[in-house]
C-alpha cells in the first residue's frame, strides 16, 4: 500500500479536487439540492480580519472532477461569515437555492443562476446600536422554516424564516455559546464556553438537560455534531484538545468514547451522512481522520480507519448528505474535495 | 480656569496649539506623558494627545463632509450604531469625534424621522421577545443510569437494535428515567411504533444499505490504517 504524500494538491485527480481561493477560507457549505446542471454548489466564506469579506459560490462536477467559479455568484459579506449553510433538501425544490450566513446577523441570500440577492437580514436587537455576534447556526432539516442561532451573549435564538421573526430566544448557557445542532423538529443541543452540552426541547422551554460537562471546569466546548443517522450519539470537541468526545445522550456525563489520535487541536467534526457509525475529524495537525465506532472498544482506545494529510492546518470539514462519497475540507486558502 | 492639579482646562488658545504642534513635530507622537513638560504647556497629558489627534494632526481632512462621506456615515451608522471609531475607520482623514459631531448635529434628527416613517418589516425592529432561561437538569451519578458502568469505554449497543443483551445497562422499561425516549416521539412521524429497542427515527442500520463499503476506500489519498499499523503514530 503506497503511503500518501504530504503534497495534497499533487495527487491524482480522481481522488481529490482542489480549488484555490484568493483569500483564506473558513466557512463552507455544500448544497443538498442539485441545480439543473447537476453541479453541486459549494459556498466558500473568506476569513479576512477586516470588515469586508467575501462569499463565493462555486460548482463541483463529480463527473469531470472539476470546480468552476462563477463571477456572478459572489457577494460581499460584513466580517467573516462564521457559518454558511444551504437550505436543507425539501420535497418541493424551487428554482433557486437559499443560503444562510451568520456573522454580525443571520442573513439569507437567494442563489440564482447568475446572481445572488440578499433576501433578509434577521436582527433581533431593538436598536441598531448593539448586536451580539453569532458564532454558529443550524438549519432544521425537518422543519426548514426554523433556524437556530447561537451567540456570544449566551443566548440561542430560534428564527421562523418564513415570517422573518423570532420564534423563541433562550438564555442557553452561562457563557458564550459556540455551536448549536438540531436533533429533531423541536429539539436542539448547544455547547458553550462554560463547558457543557445542553439539550433543549421547545415544548418545555423552562428546562434544559446537561448531558456532558468538560472534565476540567470551564474548558470551553467548541463544536457539536449530532449524528443524524442515530440520534443517540453526539460528538463534541474541547478547546485546545486533540480529543473527539463521543456522547450517548442516554448516558449523560460519561462519554461513550474519546477519540484521541490527532497530534494537535481538533478543529472540525462531521458525522457520516449515510451511515451511523462513522465520523470524520480534522485539526491543526493537518490531518483528516475517519473513524468507525466499534461496538466494543479495545483497551488502547479506538484507532482511526483512515487518514488524510493536507498541506496545512485544516480549519473546516463538511460531509454533505447529497455527496456522501466526498468530504470537503478547507485549509489556508484552499478547498479540497476528498473522495472516500 | 484651572483644574485640581493646576492644569488649564477649556478651549485651547492659539499659543498653546503652536507649542503643542512644535513639540510633536520635534519629538513625534507617543510618550504623551512627557509632552506637557517638553512643550512648556500647563495642560494634562491626555488633553494634549486628544488635541493633537482630533485637531492639530496634519492628516485630518478639513472642510465639510462630502456627499459620499455622508452617505457612508448613514450606512455605517445603520449597521454599526454609535460606534464612532469603527465608522471613522472607514472614512480616511476623518476623526471619530468629527463623525460623531456631524451625526448629532445634522443627521440624527433626519434619520430618526425617516426610520419612523418607513414601514418596517417585522423582522427589522423586533417586537419584544420574551427571553426564557431554561433551568438545567443534570443526572446524578447514583441514578439507575450508571449501574454497571465501570469504564469510560462503555459498550455500545450494536447498531441493528438491542436484543436484550446482558451487557446493556439501560433499563428501557423504566419510563421515569427514559427522558430521551420522549424527546424523539414525534406525533407526525411516519417511522413506526416507538418500541423500547429502537428510535422512531432510527433508519436501517445495516452497513450495506447505503452502499458505502469501507473497504473500497481510495488507497491513494487515505491511508488505510487497519492494514498498515505503522502508518499512524
Amino acid at each position: 500500500m503506497e503511503n500518501s504524500t504530504q503534497e495534497s494538491h499533487h495527487l491524482r485527480s480522481e481522488n481529490s479536487v482542489t480549488h484555490e481561493s484568493p483569500y483564506p477560507l473558513y466557512a463552507m457549505a455544500v448544497s443538498s439540492s442539485p441545480s439543473r446542471h447537476h453541479n453541486h454548489r459549494i459556498a466558500l466564506g473568506s476569513f479576512l480580519e477586516e470588515y469586508t469579506n467575501r462569499v463565493d459560490v462555486v460548482s463541483f462536477d463529480p463527473d469531470s472532477l472539476s470546480i468552476k467559479t462563477h463571477p456572478g455568484l459572489s457577494f460581499d459579506h460584513p466580517y467573516p461569515p462564521t457559518k454558511l449553510m444551504f437550505h436543507p433538501p425539501s420535497s418541493n425544490p424551487s428554482k433557486s437555492d437559499l443560503l444562510a450566513s451568520s456573522g454580525d446577523y443571520l442573513r439569507l441570500w437567494e442563489v440564482r443562476e447568475n446572481s445572488i440577492e440578499s433576501v433578509a437580514v434577521l436582527n433581533n436587537s431593538k436598536t441598531s446600536e448593539f448586536c451580539a455576534p453569532l458564532t454558529s447556526f443550524d438549519w432544521n432539516e425537518i422543519e426548514p422554516k426554523r433556524i437556530g442561532t447561537c451567540s456570544i451573549d449566551t443566548t440561542c435564538t430560534i428564527w421562523d424564516i418564513e415570517k422573518n421573526a423570532v420564534e423563541t430566544q433562550l438564555i442557553a448557557h452561562d457563557k458564550e455559546v459556540y455551536d448549536i445542532a438540531w436533533g429533531e423538529a423541536r429539539v436542539f443541543a448547544s455547547v458553550s464556553a462554560d463547558g457543557s452540552v445542553r439539550i433543549f426541547d421547545l415544548r418545555d422551554k423552562e428546562h434544559s438537560t446537561i448531558i456532558y460537562e468538560s472534565p476540567q471546569p470551564d474548558t470551553p466546548l467548541l463544536r457539536l455534531a449530532w449524528n443524524k443517522q442515530d440520534l443517540r450519539y453526539m460528538a463534541t470537541i474541547l478547546m485546545d484538545s486533540n480529543k473527539v468526545v463521543i456522547l450517548d445522550i442516554r448516558s449523560p456525563a460519561l462519554p461513550v468514547a474519546e477519540l484521541e489520535r490527532h497530534r494537535a487541536s481538533v478543529n472540525a467534526i462531521a458525522w457520516a451522512p449515510h451511515t451511523c457509525r462513522h465520523i470524520c475529524s480534522a485539526g491543526d495537525d493537518s490531518q483528516a481522520l475517519i473513524w468507525e465506532l466499534p461496538t466494543v472498544a479495545g483497551p488502547n482506545g479506538i484507532d482511526p480507519m483512515s487518514m488524510y494529510s493536507a498541506g496545512s492546518e485544516i480549519n473546516q470539514l463538511q460531509w454533505c448528505a447529497a455527496q456522501p462519497d466526498w468530504i470537503a475540507i478547507s485549509f489556508s486558502n484552499k478547498m479540497q474535495l476528498l473522495k472516500v | 480656569m484651572t483644574g485640581a492639579l493646576g492644569v488649564r482646562k477649556g478651549a485651547w488658545s492659539e499659543e498653546e496649539d503652536v507649542l503643542l504642534k512644535k513639540c510633536v513635530e520635534r519629538y513625534g507622537e507617543g510618550n504623551w506623558h512627557r509632552v506637557p513638560r517638553r512643550a512648556g504647556l500647563n495642560r494634562c497629558r491626555k488633553s494634549c494627545r486628544l488635541r493633537w489627534l482630533n485637531y492639530l494632526k496634519p492628516s485630518i481632512k478639513r472642510g465639510a463632509f462630502q456627499e459620499d462621506e455622508v452617505d457612508m456615515i448613514i450606512r455605517l451608522h445603520k449597521l454599526l450604531g454609535n460606534r464612532w471609531s469603527l465608522i471613522a475607520g472607514r472614512l480616511p482623514g476623518r476623526t471619530s469625534n468629527d463623525v460623531k459631531n456631524y451625526w448629532n448635529t445634522h443627521l440624527a434628527k433626519k434619520v430618526v424621522r425617516h426610520k419612523l416613517d418607513e414601514d418596517d418589516p417585522p423582522g427589522k425592529f423586533a417586537a419584544k421577545v420574551n427571553v426564557i432561561r431554561p433551568r438545567p437538569c443534570t443526572f446524578s451519578k447514583s441514578s439507575a443510569w450508571f449501574k454497571g458502568k465501570a469504564t469510560l469505554m462503555a459498550p455500545r449497543t450494536p447498531p441493528d437494535g438491542n436484543h436484550g443483551q446482558p451487557s446493556l445497562v439501560l433499563p428501557h422499561q423504566d419510563k421515569e428515567s427514559a427522558w430521551w425516549e420522549n424527546l424523539f416521539t414525534d406525533s407526525s412521524s411516519d417511522k413506526g411504533q416507538p418500541d423500547a429497542s429502537s428510535w422512531p427515527r432510527e433508519l436501517a442500520m445495516e452497513e450495506g444499505r447505503n452502499g458505502w463499503n469501507e473497504h473500497s476506500f481510495d488507497m491513494d489519498i487515505w491511508e488505510l490504517l487497519g492494514a498498515n499499523p505503522q502508518a499512524v503514530i
